[in-house]
């Protein structure tokens, strides 16, 4: 993640033993950046030159850049909220049943005639409510956060349809003011990367500057030896989990503003795109392979803008689900080989 | 006669670095040799070149029974190689008969279905050979460390395209207390006296010289001699190993503890420990001493509040809460736990990330960590314990375990603690890093810190302790006092003070100095 850890690329290996490690011949003389933690920099870079040529006036538009950035902005909050579960070693697998929550109460409290705002605060309330009784249930009652955040998404899809009035979508009543801040501009930039940035920036800082995000990484790499030592892994776990529920409730209030409707299906398929981005942003640029923030987001932004040119050059819309698997396994199988023989 | 293994000028380079240099070894039919050496001495990978895990160096040759045999996992097998690695790879939650099933698959079917009655039979005849009587349809989690590790024998021996010439064991006694260490050494006899060679891998030095007939040392990637057990003294065999003559930790003059009690256990009990009453004065090295089961595993896990307990533990005559190791800490004190990797290293984080965990708020500046104020002050704890590598950002997984330890030993030293609790704390570490942290412990118990050392060790008792308490059966049997803490003592204590494995027991009398609690 950061400068001086760029500086080790080709450093030798020890094994448990304390033996050297083999290292390919070409690993210990060419120093260039290595394809296990920069496979994404390699793809986007030859993602790009590709549309360059082929579909120059379709992809690099300041529309479809602008598009592109702002539709990934969403799935990249919900990301970053899950970051800190996975950090622990923590499954929340109900970030995008809790994200559709909220974004159907965001709507529905408007139609119900309740100020925008306030309709907001209380969906990402009661999405932190969820992270809470997620919290108690792994917490207390013991049960495996896969488990528990798994059942917790089935039972939040119900709640969902139940806002929905059974499954209808919600379009009377948005407020005006709500759905233009969903397309709103600064500088030419759209609202929701600067809300995705500001958000970013302060779970780096946690996770990079604050003792608990140390702790957290220490949870996730071995939670007996954390307890150990003093972290209180009980109190961490809950804590992910009431924040991955909070920010996946304002990752709900923001495709609110873009969608301008409660959409009770909206959710739950952004849940496969949220995990590949933390899995495949944990493979990427820093040495320690862990789920962090700046491999997240550049993560998201890689695959987007593979599926996106994809899409330009004509092939059809289920290549966005069948390009994010395919990179997934493709770059974590690619660091793992190089891992192995490193 | 031939020679049963005759491996010649096995070498391995790794990166440029040579791990094990042109290292002969011949071994005769039905002899045990002991294999010796330091961590990252080049032990492992000599056994890993013999089970064809690595591939060695082009020149290097292999023969068995006087044939010539290639390199590589299956054709070790062939020739009658059978390997017992350290971790035994057993299954915990299947049982014995699955587990051996799991090396040869399952001999007796009947019409596609397995018959369960002859498999059971063939498996107790298999333990009973090694002379192990065990239930052969428990799952193997719930046997003793030594008979899990005479299954994992019992698999490597079974039939298959050729007869066991030559069992391998890597460490299998390190994790195993004296008396369950003797029952193994009865299945190693059993297995020469079938006619098979043995080649035993063994930090321990009394072990080698209890069984074994012969012993190589390894140093730095080289054989430095082989030499037969009976024209070598313990001392020889230290100073062959770690190349210079071992300085021994000043145990004399930290003896003597008449300041305050710091530390104090009120009738502790939970798991096999039954209401333990323990004081602890400043500057005192408490032993705890006693074979498996006895209760010695658990109590430092107790103490420390790691592990649910009833009975109070006070600091300076103030109680500290349960089952909070976060508030036992803040009363200072600190437990180094057994087994590391499970219950204390981080692998996959960096040294200073493993040494940081504790102490963090010390860097944190206006609610920020100040990563390079952390990083001078590991730097130069890293120093100080001669860790290598001594870079703060190394990975820990990649360290050698003795650098582990001491990796750990510094997380908690870096602490100011007033009492410290060390489980194990030697287990699988090579001599040199054994004698450090020897050094280590003895040092900060002068500068006033109590210590308590659970240990399976009883050298290390011997050499550290002011006084060893022996458990048995969950409660304190006796307290031995200098000068009868020596190791020959200790061990005989521990097994003549009612244990269950009462066949074990050494002929030696009862000693007359111990005094009773």
């Amino acid at each position: 993640m950061t400068m001086q850890d760029r500086g080790e690329l080709s450093e030798i290996a020890t094994d448990g033993s304390g033996a050297p490690v083999a290292n390919p011949w070409w690993r210990n003389r060419v120093r260039v950046p290595g394809l296990d933690r920069f496979s994404g920099l390699y793809i986007l870079a030859a993602v790009l030159v590709i549309f360059a040529f082929t579909i120059p006036g379709l992809f690099f538009t300041t529309d479809n850049l602008r598009n592109l950035g702002a539709s990934e902005a969403v799935t990249a909050v919900l990301a970053l909220g899950l970051i800190l579960p996975l950090a622990a070693g923590v499954f929340d697998l109900s970030v995008a049943a809790i994200m559709g929550l909220s974004e159907v109460i965001a709507i529905s409290g408007q139609s119900h005639g309740y100020n925008p705002v306030l309709s907001c605060v209380a969906a990402v309330v009661a999405c932190a409510v969820v992270g809470v009784v997620n919290g108690i249930i792994v917490v207390r009652l013991h049960v495996n956060s896969f488990i528990a955040t798994l059942g917790m998404s089935s039972i939040l899809v119900a709640a969902t349809y139940w806002v929905c009035n059974g499954g209808q979508e919600i379009v009377n009543g948005v407020s005006t003011g709500f759905t233009s801040f969903g397309t709103d501009q600064w500088l030419g930039i759209p609202s929701s990367i600067y809300f995705m940035v500001v958000l970013g920036i302060i779970i780096w800082f946690v996770l990079r500057f604050r003792p608990v995000g140390r702790y957290l990484y220490a949870v996730g790499g071995n939670a007996t030896g954390a307890r150990l030592a003093g972290v209180r892994v009980n109190r961490l776990i809950f804590g992910s989990l009431v924040i991955s529920g909070t920010v996946a409730g304002l990752a709900g209030v923001l495709l609110a503003a873009q969608l301008g409707v409660g959409d009770p299906t909206a959710g739950p398929p952004y849940l496969l795109p949220a995990f590949t981005a933390v899995f495949l942003g944990a493979t990427q640029i820093t040495r320690l392979r862990r789920p962090n923030v700046i491999g997240t987001i550049f993560a998201i932004y890689v695959l987007a803008v593979g599926v996106n040119g994809l899409q330009l050059a004509g092939a059809p819309s289920y290549i966005n689900d069948l390009f994010n698997g395919a990179a997934l396994i493709a770059a974590v199988a690619l660091a793992m080989r190089v891992n192995r023989s490193a | 006669m031939t020679a049963v293994l005759d491996a010649r000028n096995l070498s391995k380079v790794f990166a440029g670095q040579p791990a094990l240099a042109a290292a002969d070894l011949i071994i005769e039919p039905g002899e045990i040799r002991a294999l010796a050496g330091a961590n990252g001495s080049g032990k492992s990978t000599l056994v890993k070149i013999l089970a064809g895990v690595y591939e060695p160096e082009p020149g290097a040759s292999l023969e068995v029974a006087g044939e010539r045999v290639g390199f590589g996992p299956g054709n070790s097998e062939a020739a009658g190689l059978r390997f017992v690695h350290q971790d035994l790879g057993v299954v915990g939650s299947i049982d014995t008969v699955d587990n051996l099933a799991l090396g040869h698959g399952y001999r007796y079917m009947a019409r596609g279905a397995i018959s369960w009655s002859r498999e059971v039979a063939a498996a107790r005849d298999a333990l009973d050979r090694l002379g192990y009587d065990i239930d052969v349809r428990r799952p193997v989690a719930e046997l003793s460390l030594s008979e899990r590790t005479a299954v994992a024998v019992a698999r490597a021996l079974s039939p298959r395209r050729a007869d066991p010439r030559v069992l391998v064991l890597d460490e299998p006694t390190a994790n195993l207390s004296a008396s369950e260490s003797q029952r193994l050494f009865d299945l190693m006899r059993r297995v020469q006296a079938t006619g098979a060679a043995i080649l035993f891998v063994s930090h321990h030095f009394d072990e080698i010289f209890s069984i074994a007939d012969s012993v190589t040392v390894i140093r730095d990637g080289r054989v430095i001699d082989t030499r037969s057990i009976g024209e070598l003294t313990e001392d020889e065999l230290v100073a062959m190993v770690i190349g210079k003559e071992l300085a021994a930790a000043d145990s004399a003059g930290s003896r003597g503890a008449g300041g305050p009690v710091v530390f104090e256990a009120r009738s502790v009990g939970g798991a096999s420990v039954k209401g333990i009453d323990l004081a602890i004065h400043e500057g005192e090295i408490v032993g705890v001493a006693g074979i498996t089961g006895s209760g010695r595993e658990e109590l430092a896990s107790l103490l420390f509040g790691s592990r649910p307990r009833s009975g109070d533990v006070l600091v300076q005559g103030r109680v500290v809460d349960r089952d909070r190791p976060d508030l036992s800490i803040a009363a200072g004190i600190g437990l180094v736990p057994s087994d590391r990797h499970q219950n204390a290293a981080f692998l996959e984080a960096t040294l200073r990330e493993n040494i940081g965990v504790l102490g963090m708020d010390a860097h944190v500046d206006k609610g920020v960590l100040r990563a390079a104020r952390e990083k001078a002050d590991v730097q130069n704890w890293l120093r100080r314990l001669q860790i290598r590598p001594s870079r703060t950002e190394a990975i820990m997984g990649s360290l050698s375990g003795g650098n582990q330890q001491k990796v750990i030993l510094s997380r908690w030293l870096r602490h100011r603690l007033k009492v410290l609790l060390l489980d194990d704390p030697t287990q699988g570490v090579d001599v040199g890093a054994r004698a450090e942290i020897h050094e280590l412990i003895v040092q900060v118990a002068r500068e006033g810190m109590s210590v308590l050392i659970a240990s399976s060790d009883h050298e290390e008792l011997a050499l550290l302790c002011h006084r060893v308490v022996i458990m048995s059966r969950g409660s304190t049997q006796q307290t031995l006092y200098a000068p009868d803490v020596t190791a020959d003592h200790i061990t005989v204590c521990t097994v003549s003070a009612g244990g269950r494995d009462t066949e074990a027991s050494p002929t030696t009398d009862r000693p007359t100095g111990g005094r009773s609690t």
